[in-house]
This record gives structure tokens, C-alpha cells and sequence, in this order.
């Protein structure tokens, strides 16, 4: 057994009971890391299975107007598990003299591979089941309410007659379709063998989703756009299943990395105190060691073991601590979220938080012991520690666990820009803090001067201990301060984030689309809803749809990639003139009458994140034809309201004979919209009637988990952060122990020196909550402008809140750590302190 | 007979908190072997400083110290500590013995850090001659400060050093006590043949040396 083996386990002998302060704080540091990251890793894997339900599988190959060929199919069952395959189409359902536009769904056994649905009643297999000759489908209740339609009634698709099975509530792969579209019938594929409606040259498409569970995404779907790409093959796959929410998805996930990095923050603050102060208190005891011929390579080594063991102890109970408490939590937790959160053992995030446990412990255990083997002994015993460099040997192996340090961060963050960003902060928040410590100093040396303080000796003391040398103030303001700092900054970033998506959910919707309105019941539609005085707006316009295909010539997925306007068809308007409201930003719309080469005008702020300019060509495929039309005009078009917006308006001519129908919104107040709904559909009964408040739920609903998620992950730092500014009162426990004892040797009262205690903290943490809420503001900012492109605007009931909570948990701590100092014995704790 | 310690016009400045502060201003003195010498002197005279200096726990900032022969002005942290090796035993007034270690392994520290054998055998016997053999287990913060100090001899003279350095070893303690710890470092140093220098602000204890220094204002008087 090695000298400095044997030397360290004696140390280490004693019991826990001279370590439980510093395993305690390392256990809480690498806990707050485990928690935040485990967090992360259950958030983000949520919404990845997430996005696999909403999908309906984990990835999508989509064809319009055919089925996928004998080679397609043979491929899919060989690179996937399971394959279920859907047919969408538009069609008329009719009930007796009614009929309606209904969205038909229909599918196969395996529908569906993820997720469940909601009927108001039965089965699955009961609703679609052959009753009396006739196949079950399934209706959405306002369908299934305008047809008149009890279960049982029978309904026609076609030439097939179903009868009505179940009334569906929810299907779980619904985000696919977006708005605009009727609503859903569901039935199965094979019972419409005989409709007459799936058949060349209908309108039909079809979805095969794959489940491939493992599989790496991104070489599937080079794979399968090399191979049918050409052939109309669109892919999609769970990483983009939630459209609409994507922008907040992506956003989320820089904000878990963040969270993530702020919790290793937090954390590595409460390793590094602890550690620190674990440190001090062996100084003397290393001069010792040099006084019986120790040299610095042995003391190093000695206590490099310690803190080896140490830390391994700190860990394993950190991430106990860290991840039993969140599996406690988990149920609470995934209850409030309106997706389902997987909990689970990561790996990942656990490996990460002891990673950083150990580092940080070794670190700064290095710096006070590289200083302490270099320094005189003499100057050892009496605290009075000059500032020395460390050896080289030892200023290479800081450099090294720090370059590991970072590496780790940027490493296990997967963004090397946000984790060298924070880092930055980080460092730039710690000289600030130091100036702060320093300045603090200075005042608290100026302050004790000054008369006020005579006949104050708890003010005096107070100032002594700040001012004095062998002064924590430094130290304390460094780590509370940054703790703060990085609780105040998650804190900005959760409430702008926040207020983020409730300026985005439209605030004044429109009640209803009304969709396939012929241009002859455009007026007479107009009329009616203009009549009724709960209608305070109506907006129509004709509408086409069509897809994007190419700009300048080239395919618009090279141009602009993955951007939302060229995935998947839009509604594309036309009009002779500008409709009310529109504001031209750039360029002439075309005059009335014009019957010129098509030209278009299209959505300004895409056409800017698209980098479109005035004259460039767009070709627009409308029901398999091809329409070439020059931009002409840019125009502001607002897409948060939900009201209507269209990316791309055209000269009339351009689409001429093309067959089209008007949409409408309706503006109503809610307790109209009923009867809106009943007399319009009385009237027009082949006009589709959309409630927005309906199709926007399920983007509420995922925005709202967006929501839930952030102020999960806040809450988890900012709880870990005051937990571990808890620790750091903790680590000052002996220090303050022996000057109790001292003071009241010289005749202090209890409550004078904890007067004085509290003052002392109330000081340090005063210069560190200013710099916390400055941080707060700035880190707040870069994050929300630079990283997530949200507007940002101070918080400053977070800002305040969170700091002076901070505070006063600190504080609270001190008070309470200090009860044990001022009532234990001083001769105790003096005779320990030699 | 030769000479354990050579001290050249030694001088030491400590920065303060105003400024420098002279607190040895140029001693020079020898020491030779099995030679017992008192530095005496007012409170702050700088006689803790001189005897940290002989025993290269602190640095010189001007002058030459040596010590059986060897400069220890010329010396690293590790390589004075290397030197203190067998070759020199020091004893504090505030004992300084490591908290978390027993009494037994307190005084077996010195022998094991040189990697000597039977390190705890030896540091028994000595702990023995010091009258504590039945206190080996304890820890310091449980024994007297007279107990702490006779442990803390035990330590500076296990490794049988050649030269023996105690700093008011019984300032800390009443007079029974610190009559007991004279006659056992007189004991040590007799029995070994050590040379022995002694900082103390009692005269009657100063007269028991061989040689008297008097110090006054980091000068020799
Ligand atoms: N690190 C230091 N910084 C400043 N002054 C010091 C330091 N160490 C000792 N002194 C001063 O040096 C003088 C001599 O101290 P010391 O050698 O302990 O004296 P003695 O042991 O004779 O009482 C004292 O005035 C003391 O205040
Ligand atoms: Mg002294």
C-alpha cells in the first residue's frame, strides 16, 4: 500500500463525519446535473416519441394518386418492422337527402402503429366490424351530428354503404393534417374496394408509415429518395412530424441544452465551493506534512486521493439523489404534461453528471494544493497565503481538466456553440462577480472606519469579516453570485420563452373556415352570415391548391430546403386586385383585368426567409399542371391569427378554368357559433363547415406542452440552484463555528452574533444579486435574440423574484447552519480547532 | 568540533498590509554540534521568524542560512522538505499535531514519509519515552495540551534529527507541564546527542542552555 494511500485513508478514517459537509455539496452539485440532464433526456425523448405518434410511425413515405409499387412495398417490409398503409381522400358522405364533405381516412389491420384512438364508445375492431352485410366506418361528431347520423344509421361513400360504428374523439396521428380540411371519416381500406372512389385518376393519397425503431433516420431517407425519389416519393419521418410546432420544438431543444448547461453551472458552483472550502481547512495540516518532510508531489498525492474518494461517494449519492428524486417526481411530473414524458434511466445524462462531479472536484482541488506545495510554511500556518503560481507541471494538468471540462460540455450539449457561449458567459459573469467581491471588500474596509459603527460590534464584525483578510467575501460573492446569475437567466429565458408562445397562439381567431363554397353560393353565403349580428367579420377568397415545385428552374427543396412553404401543398389565391387589408410591401400588383404571363405575390416575411427577390420565377404545380409565374409583388401576410393568410396570390388569368372553390372565415362571438353552424349548413350543405377553435386545440395542446416542459426544466435548476447555494451555506459551517465560539469567548450574545452573521450574508449576497440580475438580463437577451431569435423584454418581477429568493434561501441557510456554531461549546470547538 | 548552523547576515522582509516590515535585520551566527543555544527576547522581536528560517520554513530575503552543511537559501519547497528528512526535528508552541491522525500515527508520520521500516514500532517506543505509551490511540483533541506536546517531541525526535528546533515548546503551557516538557527535551536531546536551539521568553528556562542570544528588533543585542 502506497505512503500517500495509507496518509489519505487515515484522513478519510476519521468516519464521514469531517466529509459529510463536502460529499453533501458534491452530491447536491452532481445531482442538480443529473436532475437537469435527465430532465432533458426525458423531455426530448417525449417528444420524439411524440413525434412517432402524431406521425403514426417513425417515418412516412407518402404518395399522391397511386398506391406504392411492388418494388416500393417490398422495400418498405424490408427496412421496416411493421408497415401500416393510409388512404386520404376528400368525398361526399350522404345520409338520406343529406351529404357532407367529409376527410376519408381509410386503413388497414395495423392502424394504427402508434398510439391509440378515442371513440365515445367500443372497440376498434367493433365499430369497423361487417354488421347485417354492411362495413362499420367511424364519424367525427359534428359530421356525424349533420347528417343527422345515430350509430347504427347508415351512411353511403360512393357507391358503398357503411354503417355508423363508433364516434371518434381523438386519432392519435392527427397533427399530419393540418388545417383546412374537413372532417374525418374513418374506415377501412378494403370495405371501399367497392365505392369506386379509390381508382386511377381520382384524388387520393397514400401513407405508409414505417416503424423502424433504432434505425438511423437519415440514411433511410437517403436511401429511399435515391431509390423512388423520382417517382413522387415524399418522406417524412418523426423529426419533423409536428407541423406547426416545429419553430417551438427546435427552440425547446436549445433551451433543454441550455438548461442542461445551466445546471452543470449551478452544480460545478456547489463541487467547487465545496471543495474549497474542504481545502482550507486541511492548510494547516499540509504545512504540517512539509514540516516532517513531506514534499509537495506527496501532499498532492494524498489529497488528490482523498478528494478521488470523496468524489466517487459524492457522486454515486448525487446521482441517487438526483435521479431517484426525479423518478419520484416523475409521476407528478408526467401528469402535468399534456404529452407523454419518458422517464427512464438515462445513461446518457448520469454518465455526463459524474463526469463533470469528478472534474470539477479535481480541478479545483488542484488549484489551493498546486498553491499550498509551492508556498512557505510559515505563510501556510498563518493563512497568509501570498499568491503564488503553481508548478507548470500542475498549471499543464488544470489546463488539461479544463480543456476536459469544456470538451465534456461541448461534447454531451451536442451544440459546441451554445456550450461555448455559456461557458463565455459563465467566465465573464466571474469577473464581474470578482469585481463585485473586490469592491465589496473595498466598502465593507472603507465602511469600518467610519463612525456609525462604534458601539456596533455586530456591524463591526461583519465589516471585519468582508473587509479582513482570510475573507470569504470573494469566494462567496464567486459562487452565489454565479448561482444566482444562472438561476436568473434561466428565469428570463423561461418567462420571454413563455410569453413567446402565448403572443404567437392567435389571440382573435376566426370561428369557422367554410371551405368549398362554389363561386355561385358565394354571395348568397355572404349575405346570410352578414345578417346575423353575432358575426362581427367575414373574409372570402377563392381558393386553389398547389405545390411549389421549383424557383428560377430549380427544384425549391435544393433552394430553400426544408422551409414550410415548399413541404407539402398550400392554398394559392387569386384576385384582380389587392383584397381589403393588404399591404404591399414591395412592387405593383398587376392591374385589374390583366391578362398577362401569370405573376405572383407572394408573403413578404417568407419570401424573405426564403431569399426571394422581385422577378424571380416560380413554378407552381396546380392538379398536375404547371404554372410559371413571375413575383411581381411582396405583401404582409399575417399566419398567427389563423385567419386567412396565403402565402402566394396570382393574376386571375394565369389560373383561369382552373377549378376552384372560395373559402371564408367567420368572425362570431362563441355563443353564436352553433347556431351559425346549423343554419349555414341547412342552407349550403355541401360547404364544409372547420371550427378553428377545434383544429387550433391540438396546436394549443402541443404548445402548451412546449409550455409545461419549460417550466419544468426552469423549475428543475432553479430548485436544484437554491439547493446547492444551501450546500455552499453549509461549507461555511466550521469556518463560522470557530469565530462563534471566539466572540462569544469575548462575551457575545447569541443573537448579536447572529445579527452579525446575517448582515455579513445579507452584504455578500446583496453585491451578488446585483450582479445576478444584470446577468440575468444580459445572458437573457443573448440567449432570446441570438440563439432562439425571440424578441426580448426584461422580466423584472422573474429577475427580482428569483434573486431575492436566492437571498433569502441563502440566508435562511446561513441562519439556520449558523444555530449549530452559536450554541455549541466554545471550548469545544476551539480545542477542535487546533 | 563542526558547525550544524551557519546564519550570513540574514535578513527578512514580510510585506504587511503598510508596506514592508523589517523583521530581521542582518544575524549572523553559528551553531556547533551538540551545542544547546537560547534565542531570548521581547514578544515580536522576530525569534519565531529566525528559528523558522533554521529550519528553511521560511525564506530568507537577504543572507545565507545553512544547516549541516547544506545552503538552504538555494532550496525548492520539495527540497527543503527532502532536507528536514532525519536531519532536523521542530516543535511549536501550538503543537500543530495533524487532527485526524492518532497520537501513535502522529508521531510515525516523519519515519514513514522517509520511508524508513518499523515506523510504528519506533514511533511507540518513543511515544513510550515520553510517558504516553497508553495514550497512542488518541486523538490530539482528545488529549491535554501538555499530552499534545509531549506527542509533538515524540514526533520532532523519532527520526533521531541532528538538530532539534523547538519554538517555545511550553508557552502554551502552565508550569508543571512545561517543567515536564523541558526535562524530556534536555532527556531527547542528551540521550541523542542533538543540537538544540530553543526560542523561550522564560529566563529560567534560557539558563538551562549552553549559549544565550538576545534579540531585540530583529537584531541580535
Ligand atoms: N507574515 C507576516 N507578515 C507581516 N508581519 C509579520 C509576519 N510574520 C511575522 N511578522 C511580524 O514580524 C515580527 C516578528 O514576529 P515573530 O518572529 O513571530 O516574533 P516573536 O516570535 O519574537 O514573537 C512581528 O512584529 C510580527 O508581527
Ligand atoms: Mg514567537
Amino acid at each position: 500500500m502506497s505512503l500517500a494511500w495509507r496518509l489519505a485513508r487515515r484522513e478519510l478514517r476519521g468516519g464521514l463525519a469531517g466529509f459529510r459537509i463536502l460529499i453533501l455539496c458534491l452530491a447536491l452539485g452532481v445531482a442538480a446535473i443529473a436532475a437537469v440532464g435527465m430532465l432533458r433526456a426525458a423531455i426530448e425523448g417525449g417528444l420524439a416519441d411524440q413525434g412517432s405518434v402524431i406521425l403514426g410511425g417513425d417515418a412516412q413515405m407518402n404518395f399522391t394518386y397511386r398506391f406504392a409499387s411492388v418494388e416500393e412495398r417490398a422495400w418498405m417490409e424490408s427496412h421496416a418492422a411493421k408497415v401500416s398503409e393510409v388512404v386520404s381522400f376528400r368525398s361526399l358522405a350522404v345520409a338520406g337527402e343529406d351529404r357532407a364533405l367529409t376527410q376519408v381516412k381509410a386503413v388497414d389491420d395495423l392502424w394504427p402503429l402508434l398510439g391509440s384512438v378515442g371513440l365515445e364508445a367500443g372497440t376498434l375492431a367493433e365499430a369497423f366490424a361487417v354488421k347485417d352485410g354492411l362495413p362499420g366506418g367511424i364519424m367525427e361528431k359534428v359530421l356525424a351530428d349533420r347528417l343527422g347520423l345515430k350509430l347504427g344509421d347508415r351512411f353511403k361513400l360512393g357507391t358503398q354503404v357503411f354503417r355508423l360504428g363508433a364516434v371518434l374523439l381523438k386519432e392519435p396521428d392527427s397533427a399530419t393534417s393540418g388545417l383546412g380540411l374537413g372532417p374525418r371519416t374513418l374506415v377501412r381500406t378494403v370495405d371501399l374496394a367497392l365505392s369506386g372512389l379509390i381508382a386511377p385518376g381520382t384524388l387520393y393519397e397514400t401513407d405508409y408509415r414505417l416503424l423502424v425503431p433504432g434505425a438511423d433516420l437519415d440514411a433511410l431517407k437517403a436511401q429511399a429518395v435515391a431509390a423512388f425519389g423520382d417517382k413522387g416519393l415524399q418522406w417524412g419521418d418523426r423529426r419533423h412530424a409536428a407541423q406547426g410546432v416545429e419553430r417551438f420544438v427546435e427552440r425547446l431543444g436549445s433551451f433543454l441544452i441550455l438548461v442542461g448547461l445551466a445546471g452543470l453551472a449551478v452544480g460545478g458552483v456547489g463541487v467547487a465551493s465545496a471543495v474549497r472550502a474542504f481545502m482550507e481547512a486541511r492548510v494547516a495540516t499540509i504545512a504540517t506534512l512539509k514540516v516532517l518532510g513531506a514534499e509537495g508531489s506527496l501532499v498532492l498525492r494524498i489529497y488528490l486521493l482523498q478528494i478521488a474518494v470523496i468524489c466517487g461517494i459524492g457522486v454515486v449519492l448525487g446521482l441517487v439523489l438526483g435521479a431517484g428524486g426525479l423518478m419520484l417526481g416523475a409521476p407528478l411530473l408526467a401528469g402535468v404534461m399534456p404529452f407523454p414524458v419518458s422517464f427512464r434511466l438515462y445513461p446518457g445524462p448520469l454518465l455526463e453528471a459524474a463526469f463533470y462531479g469528478a472534474v470539477t472536484g479535481h480541478l479545483f482541488a488542484l488549484w489551493p494544493l498546486a498553491q499550498a506545495v509551492r508556498q512557505k510554511v510559515t505563510a501556510l500556518y498563518r493563512g497568509t497565503a501570498a499568491r503564488v503560481w503553481p508548478k507548470a507541471v500542475h498549471l499543464a494538468a488544470m489546463a488539461g481538466l479544463l480543456a476536459l471540462f469544456i470538451g465534456g460540455a461541448v461534447w454531451f450539449s451536442g451544440s459546441w456553440k451554445l456550450a461555448l457561449g455559456t461557458l463565455g458567459g459563465v467566465f465573464a459573469a466571474l469577473l464581474v462577480l470578482a469585481l463585485a467581491g473586490l469592491g465589496l471588500k473595498a466598502l465593507a474596509r472603507m465602511l469600518a472606519r467610519r463612525r456609525f459603527v462604534d458601539g456596533r460590534p455586530g456591524v463591526r464584525w461583519a465589516l471585519a469579516a468582508i473587509g479582513g483578510p482570510r475573507s470569504e467575501a470573494l469566494a462567496v460573492v464567486l459562487s452565489l453570485g454565479l448561482g444566482l446569475s444562472v438561476l436568473a437567466v434561466v428565469g428570463q429565458i423561461d418567462a420571454n420563452f413563455r410569453a413567446s408562445i402565448a403572443r404567437d397562439l392567435p389571440a382573435k381567431a376566426p370561428s369557422f373556415f367554410f371551405i368549398d363554397l362554389q363561386d355561385a353560393e358565394v354571395q348568397p353565403f355572404l349575405a346570410m352570415v352578414k345578417g346575423n349580428p353575432a358575426v362581427s367579420k367575414v373574409e372570402t377568397a377563392p381558393m386553389l391548391r398547389g405545390i411549389l415545385t421549383k424557383i428560377n428552374g430549380v427544384n425549391a427543396r435544393d433552394v430553400v430546403g426544408d422551409h414550410w412553404v415548399v413541404m407539402g401543398d398550400r392554398g394559392i389565391t387569386f384576385s384582380d386586385a389587392p383584397p381589403p387589408g393588404t399591404k404591399v410591401t414591395a412592387g405593383v400588383w398587376w392591374p385589374k383585368d390583366y391578362t398577362g404571363p401569370a405573376q405572383i405575390s407572394f408573403a413578404a416575411a417568407e419570401a424573405s426567409e426564403m431569399k426571394l427577390k422581385l422577378g424571380d420565377k416560380l413554378t407552381v404545380n396546380i392538379l398536375g399542371r404547371d404554372i410559371e409565374a413571375t413575383i411581381t409583388s411582396f405583401r404582409k401576410v399575417d399566419f398567427s391569427s389563423a385567419g386567412m393568410g396565403f402565402v402566394m396570390a396570382m393574376s386571375p388569368s394565369a389560373v383561369a378554368g382552373a377549378p376552384h372553390t372560395s373559402i371564408a372565415t367567420v368572425y362570431a362571438e362563441g355563443s353564436a357559433e352553433a347556431a351559425i353552424l346549423r343554419d349555414t349548413s341547412k342552407a349550403f350543405p355541401n360547404i364544409t363547415a372547420i371550427s378553428v377553435k377545434d383544429a387550433i386545440g391540438r396546436v394549443v395542446d402541443a404548445l402548451g406542452a412546449i409550455a409545461t416542459a419549460t417550466v419544468l426544466a426552469a423549475g428543475a435548476v432553479l430548485v436544484t440552484g437554491v439547493v446547492v447555494l444551501i450546500g455552499g451555506a453549509a461549507a461555511g459551517v466550521p469556518a463560522r463555528m470557530r469565530e462563534a465560539a471566539v466572540l462569544k469567548v469575548l462575551g457575545a450574545t447569541r443573537g448579536r452574533i447572529l445579527a452579525s452573521f446575517a448582515l455579513r450574508s445579507g452584504m455578500m449576497g446583496a453585491a451578488a444579486g446585483l450582479v445576478a440580475i444584470l446577468a440575468g438580463a444580459i445572458g437573457g437577451w443573448a440567449v432570446l435574440r441570438l440563439v432562439m431569435d425571440l424578441p426580448y423584454r426584461f422580466e423584472p418581477w422573474s429577475a427580482l423574484g428569483i434573486v431575492l429568493g436566492g437571498m433569502v434561501a441563502t440566508l435562511a441557510a446561513g441562519v439556520v447552519f449558523a444555530l449549530a456554531p452559536i450554541s455549541a461549546r466554545p471550548a469545544r470547538v476551539l480545542r477542535d480547532a487546533e | 568540533m563542526n558547525t550544524v548552523l551557519d546564519l550570513k547576515d540574514v535578513r527578512l522582509s514580510l510585506k504587511g498590509n503598510a508596506g514592508p516590515v523589517e523583521i530581521l535585520r542582518g544575524i549572523s551566527l553559528t551553531v556547533r554540534e551538540g551545542e544547546s543555544l537560547a534565542l531570548i527576547g521581547p514578544s515580536g522581536s522576530g525569534k519565531s521568524s529566525l528559528l523558522m528560517l533554521m529550519a528553511g520554513l521560511e525564506r530568507a530575503t537577504g543572507g545565507t542560512v545553512s544547516a549541516l552543511g547544506q545552503d538552504l537559501t538555494g532550496l525548492d519547497e520539495d527540497a527543503l522538505a527532502r532536507f528536514r528528512r532525519g536531519n532536523m526535528g521542530v516543535v511549536f508552541q501550538s503543537f500543530h499535531l495533524i487532527p485526524t491522525m492518532t497520537a501513535l500515527e502522529n508521531v510515525a508520520v516523519p519515519l514513514e514519509i522517509a520511508g524508513e521500516a518499523g515506523a510504528f514500532a519506533r514511533a511507540m517506543a518513543e511515544l513510550e519515552a515520553v510517558g504516553l505509551g497508553a495514550r497512542a490511540g488518541h486523538y490530539p483533541s482528545q488529549l491535554s495540551g501538555g499530552e499534545q506536546q509531549r506527542v509533538a517531541l515524540a514526533r520532532a525526535s523519532v527520526g533521531r534529527p541532528k538538530l532539534l528546533l523547538a519554538d517555545e515548546p511550553t508557552g502554551n503551557l502552565d508550569t508543571v507541564n512545561g517543567a515536564a516538557i523541558m526535562d524530556l527535551l534536555f532527556g531527547l536531546r542528551d540521550r541523542h546527542g542533538a543540537t538544540l536551539v530553543m526560542v523561550t521568553h522564560a529566563p529560567e528556562l534560557a539558563e538551562r542552555c549552553d549559549r544565550i542570544l538576545r534579540l531585540a528588533d530583529g537584531v541580535l543585542a
